[in-house]
């Protein structure tokens, strides 16, 4: 609870954005929406809200943008269609990171020099994979649907693949050469680690590397609107050998400086619904600040875990449902 | 009590972040507004909202959503600028504020990595931030 205390803006955003959805609910009329979920306007707004709330807090601690856990179960579960719920993801993977940039920085968790490192390939992968998703959807109709489903399926279970390799052994790597590019750039190689009480030192490799794995990144996450954050920490911690937690919390703020050129091209084609998007965006910024105070003090690892599971799960819908739609069939218990 | 003494934080990255935090922030109270007016200008309203969520949540396309709307056709970066009486308009606004203080906020920061002899990074900032500016400009030309 220290943390409302401490941040009085915290405390108002939440009293207004609680209040304004309390004073929808009750004195503005809202009918049931025809589908098959049963609520009226207000009550998907404010259960929007909650859902992201929570999202919020879990993708920020795993430095993987709420894009991950929301667009995969979106268009796993829901009917709504993959160019609104890309474009509402990318503003899900965006608000939490941007929000968190402030605690980030000033914890000195995120390494600035490797957020400005990483941001060009990033921001011009995400708007080149926006613009081609959006190309996409033009040309293939109904059956580019499919395929995004389908591709995401596969990309969701190589990710997990990823971080069930990537272990536990990676929260301090401990590289003792030296890179030449690195010690070249003065990249930094130090930050306060609040659970241990001591300072961590690290030294970062593979930066051509790294460079050219970030813009795939951009790519891929303007593309299926998951933001990106989900593969910064891998190229970060696997690839650089950046520490986890300082991997988790660059990741956050590269992801939300990418996706905020990846969002135009949705925006001009009407596909960011604002109704939609903003109680995801509202829930974003609550939940990110919370996260982002919490990581500084908490083991990043369960969180890994829990986000192992729910990646396999979601990529087994999204391929099923891919597969449904491709060749018309009916896979049955799923 | 800590024993051994913490490293010291940039300067460039707490601007960065403050910035972008507080941006962050009112971009909320803005989108906050926006879902207000939405809701409360009902069917009145060029962009009825609950028309919006029934053709959203029927798994129409965003045109077809669009085009089932009172404002007939599909608004764009330019055209939500004319739609600014309407709480949609207004939500999508405040998203927009927040997503474009990223440019600033990152020079800003490059300005910091200048003074503090980075001038590696505080160029790759400022190619960063001048593609942020750009990129919503970008579908005019194409």
């Amino acid at each position: 609870m220290n943390i409302f205390k401490r941040l009085p803006e915290l405390q108002f955003l939440i009293l207004i954005t609680i209040g304004c959805y309390v004073f929808l609910e009750l004195f503005v009329k809202s009918s049931v929406l025809n589908s098959d979920l049963g609520f009226s306007g207000v009550d998907i707004v404010f259960i929007s809200f909650i859902l992201s709330f929570l999202v919020a807090i879990l993708s920020v601690i795993a430095g993987v943008g709420g894009g991950v856990i929301f667009t995969p179960i979106m268009l796993a579960f829901t009917s709504v269609d993959t160019l609104i719920i890309r474009s509402t993801g990318l503003v899900v993977a965006m608000f939490s990171g941007l929000v968190a940039s402030g605690p980030f920085m000033r914890k000195g968790l995120a390494d600035i020099k490797l957020v400005f490192l990483g941001a060009l390939p990033i921001l011009l992968g995400g708007f080149m994979g926006s613009y081609a998703a959006v190309k996409l959807s033009e040309h293939f109709g109904e059956t580019g649907d499919s395929i995004v489903r389908l591709g995401l399926g596969l990309l969701l279970a190589a990710i997990a693949l990823v971080f069930v390799l990537g272990g536990s052994s990676n929260e301090y790597p401990q590289d003792k050469i030296k890179s030449k590019l690195a010690t070249k750039l003065k990249l930094r190689h130090m930050y306060w680690e609040e659970t241990l009480q001591k300072p961590v030192k690290y030294n970062v490799q593979n930066v051509k590397i790294a460079v050219f794995l970030l813009f795939a990144v951009g790519v891929t996450g303007g593309f299926f609107g998951l933001g990106g954050g989900w593969a910064v920490v891998p190229v970060l911690n696997l690839v650089m050998s950046v520490p986890l937690k300082v991997s988790a919390a660059t990741s956050g703020v590269l992801l939300a400086m990418g996706n905020s050129a990846a969002i135009w091209p949705y925006i001009n084609i009407g596909a960011l619904i604002g109704v939609v998007a903003a109680p995801w965006m509202l829930g974003q910024i609550i939940g990110g600040i919370v996260g982002a105070h919490i990581l500084s003090s908490i083991k990043a690892a369960f969180v890994r875990k829990l986000l192992i599971v729910m990646l396999f799960l979601t990529s087994f819908k999204l391929l099923s449902r891919g597969l449904e739609g491709l060749f018309n069939i009916s896979i049955p218990f799923i | 009590m800590p024993t051994q003494k913490k490293p010291p934080i940039p300067i460039s990255g707490v601007i960065y972040g403050e910035f972008i935090y507080w941006c962050t922030c009112i971009s909320a109270l803005i989108v906050v507004f926006g879902t207000i007016k939405s809701f409360v200008e009902g069917s009145s309203s060029d962009i009825p909202v609950e028309q919006l969520l029934d053709a959203v949540f029927a798994g129409q396309s965003a045109d077809a959503v669009w085009a089932s709307l009172p404002v007939g056709s599909t608004p764009n970066a330019g055209t939500y600028l004319s739609l600014l009486n309407t709480g949609e308009a207004i939500t999508v606004l405040g998203i927009c504020f927040g997503v474009l203080s990223v440019g600033p906020a990152i020079f800003l920061s490059a300005a910091f990595m200048w003074r503090s002899k980075n001038k590696f990074f505080a160029v790759t900032a400022l190619f960063s931030g001048a593609f942020a500016v750009i990129a919503p400009f970008v579908f005019f030309l194409i």
